[in-house]
């Protein structure tokens, strides 16, 4: 890619250089991650000593403890729960709708398709005012189907604009002869059109579900106790400085990221289109 | 867009040219609504979590309205919410930190995010190691990253701390508490600017970096009138995006400072947060998130004239 200039010589100093700035940058993006994986891999004097304990015999007893808390166990549910529910809802009301989109323009689509996009930028808190007085004037207040309807205002948008630039990438021909072979466009979509673009809906299901995991904001004011995600149970820890148990905390939040690292390395080849919200084709 | 209205022929217009529909029945009335029967569940899901929501509010910044009254019973008090809200120290002066957090944050972002894509763009081997290692902050829980660095940061026991032999409180001081915060942000972000911009300098087309390099350009003339014009685009894109993203930064914030110390990172986000969660004032709250709405329409609006443009070329 780069153009070569220079001699042997002055290439390989360049490599170094490049290297070497790269490592820099890795180290200092990743020293907050590392280090306080450290700490929930310590006892409890080990974390508060002093100087800081570069080396040790690591420890699992705070995992074993966050493991062992119903607090813990109840919002790791919680969180699967309302974040599978989500992507479940947006792939089956946002994929149809983006096939749509893609290959039968209709009036207002543009309209309705820059709608969606709005609809993904908007802060989010300014959908939460009015949404939290609806749903508590409704009775769904605190419940996971509130916070399932309220990641929609995200996922959905993300499905819709995936899932389209996926159908429009198939060729026209595969729906047209099946419609000559007598198939109704619903048959063609579901049974010939949509197994092609899996892959798709892998990635767009594995954005949203990144997403939902991580939401805070929505969660923190549509839960409560019972129905609290791990990002809010998270967020309890950082209340009072000095009674905060370390152990359990940092043990928490390295199982409560660790799902999503793992998807988001199983879709990282998509991470940047899907998070640019399709404005960049990756 | 329009050029595909030509080249696909709507349903709706010419439904027996290229398909072979049901010839009778209600089958062929589903058939010819398909586009309308694809699209409707988003239709009403958009209107039932976004649309509705969002009109409410709008009646809500209008009306004094508490928790116990009826949805439609709130006295109609005008502009009242918006006169308060600007006769209010705290919301002018977290106008202002949002704008210079949002304008300082994005310019940091762009910055390194330029600079690693660059790096990651020369052709050596183990860039890929490179890049999954560098994109992880983005793809962390927000939450959990901000906790992470209120440890490194805690006055008592925070390895920063440790190494400079002081025992500052970050936090607990407007300057280093705001610092704190654009740190957190960038670093979490920054990533999200660099996969884009080496997204864009992989598309670029290499013709005209090769007729600079017969020309004799330097390396840094080529990069400043060749590659850096090529990436415009990209540039823009990113630029808009983190601005509309920056501009409802919450969830940092709240986990380090909470709006504090004295209201120094008290952003538009957590002003609402706080007045419609904290003090229950609905009213005034719908009024703030109105005016937040007002300001990312219009940044939305920029973007979307951007990407169509782009698109359109």
């Amino acid at each position: 890619m780069a153009i070569v200039t220079g001699s042997r010589r002055t290439r390989k100093l360049q490599a170094a250089a490049v290297y070497a700035a790269l490592v820099a940058l890795t180290i200092a993006f990743l020293f907050p991650l590392l280090w306080v994986l450290g700490l929930s891999l310590k006892t409890r004097p080990q974390i508060f000593a002093d100087p800081p304990l570069y080396l040790w015999w690591p420890t699992l007893e705070h995992y074993a403890d966050v493991l062992s808390r119903a607090d813990f166990l109840k919002a790791f549910l919680n969180t699967l729960i309302v974040s599978a529910s989500a992507v479940l809802l947006s792939l089956g009301v946002g994929v149809p709708a983006a096939y749509a989109f893609a290959r039968f323009p209709f009036r207002g689509a543009s309209l309705l398709f820059f709608g969606l996009l709005v609809m993904r930028m908007l802060p989010p808190i300014a959908v939460l005012v009015p949404m939290y007085v609806l749903f508590t004037k409704l009775g769904l207040a605190t419940t996971r189907f509130s916070v399932v309807l309220a990641y929609s205002t995200f996922a959905l948008p993300l499905v819709v604009w995936i899932m389209r630039g996926f159908f429009e990438d198939l060729p026209k021909e595969l729906e047209e002869s099946a419609w000559i072979d007598g198939a109704t466009r619903y048959g063609a979509f579901l049974r010939v059109v949509l197994p092609l673009t899996r892959p798709g809906m892998v990635a767009a299901s594995i954005l949203c579900l990144q997403l939902a995991w991580n939401d805070f904001l929505f969660a923190a004011v549509l839960t409560n106790n019972a129905t609290q995600t791990l990002p809010v149970l998270m967020a309890g820890f950082s209340g009072g400085d000095s009674g905060v148990d370390w152990g359990a905390m940092t043990a928490s939040g390295m199982l409560v990221i660790l799902p999503v690292v793992i998807f988001s390395f199983a879709a990282q080849r998509h991470l940047v289109a899907g998070l640019a919200t399709g404005s960049v084709k990756g | 867009m329009s050029q595909s209205s030509n080249a696909v022929p709507s349903p709706l217009v010419l439904p027996a040219r290229t398909a072979a529909p049901p010839r009778h029945g209600p089958g062929r009335l589903l058939e010819r609504w398909f586009a309308a029967v694809t699209i409707a569940p988003t239709f009403v899901v958009m209107v039932l979590v976004f649309g509705l929501p969002l009109l409410f509010s709008l009646y809500l910044s209008f009306t004094g309205w508490s928790l116990n009254q009826n949805l439609l019973g709130g006295e109609w008090v005008g502009l009242a919410n918006y006169q308060d809200l600007f006769d209010d120290p705290v919301f002018i002066g977290s106008l202002g930190i949002t704008f210079g957090f949002t304008a300082a944050a994005v310019a940091a972002q762009l910055g390194l995010g330029l600079a690693i894509a660059l790096l990651l763009n020369v052709d050596l081997p183990h860039m890929r190691a490179f890049r999954t290692a560098l994109v992880v902050p983005m793809m962390i829980t927000p939450i959990v990253g901000a906790l992470c660095w209120k440890l490194l940061l805690d006055p008592s026991h925070g390895v920063f701390n440790h190494w400079i032999g002081e025992r500052i409180v970050w936090l607990g001081m407007p300057g280093t508490a705001l610092a704190a915060v654009w740190l957190v942000n960038v670093w979490h972000s920054t990533p999200y600017v660099a996969l884009i911009l080496l997204a864009g300098l992989r598309s670029l087309p290499s013709e005209p970096r090769e007729a600079a390099a017969i020309d004799g350009a330097s390396r840094f003339q080529m990069f400043r009138h060749v590659t850096l014009p090529l990436l415009r685009p990209y540039i823009l894109v990113a630029l808009l995006l983190r601005t509309i993203f920056e501009f409802r930064a919450f969830d940092n914030i709240y986990a380090m400072t909470g709006g504090g110390p004295a209201n120094s990172t008290m952003v538009l986000s957590m002003f609402t947060y706080l007045t419609s969660f904290v003090r229950f004032d609905f009213s005034l709250g719908a009024a703030a998130s109105w005016l937040m709405l007002l300001m990312s329409m219009l940044m939305c609006l920029a973007f979307i004239a951007v990407i169509r443009r782009r698109d359109a070329t």
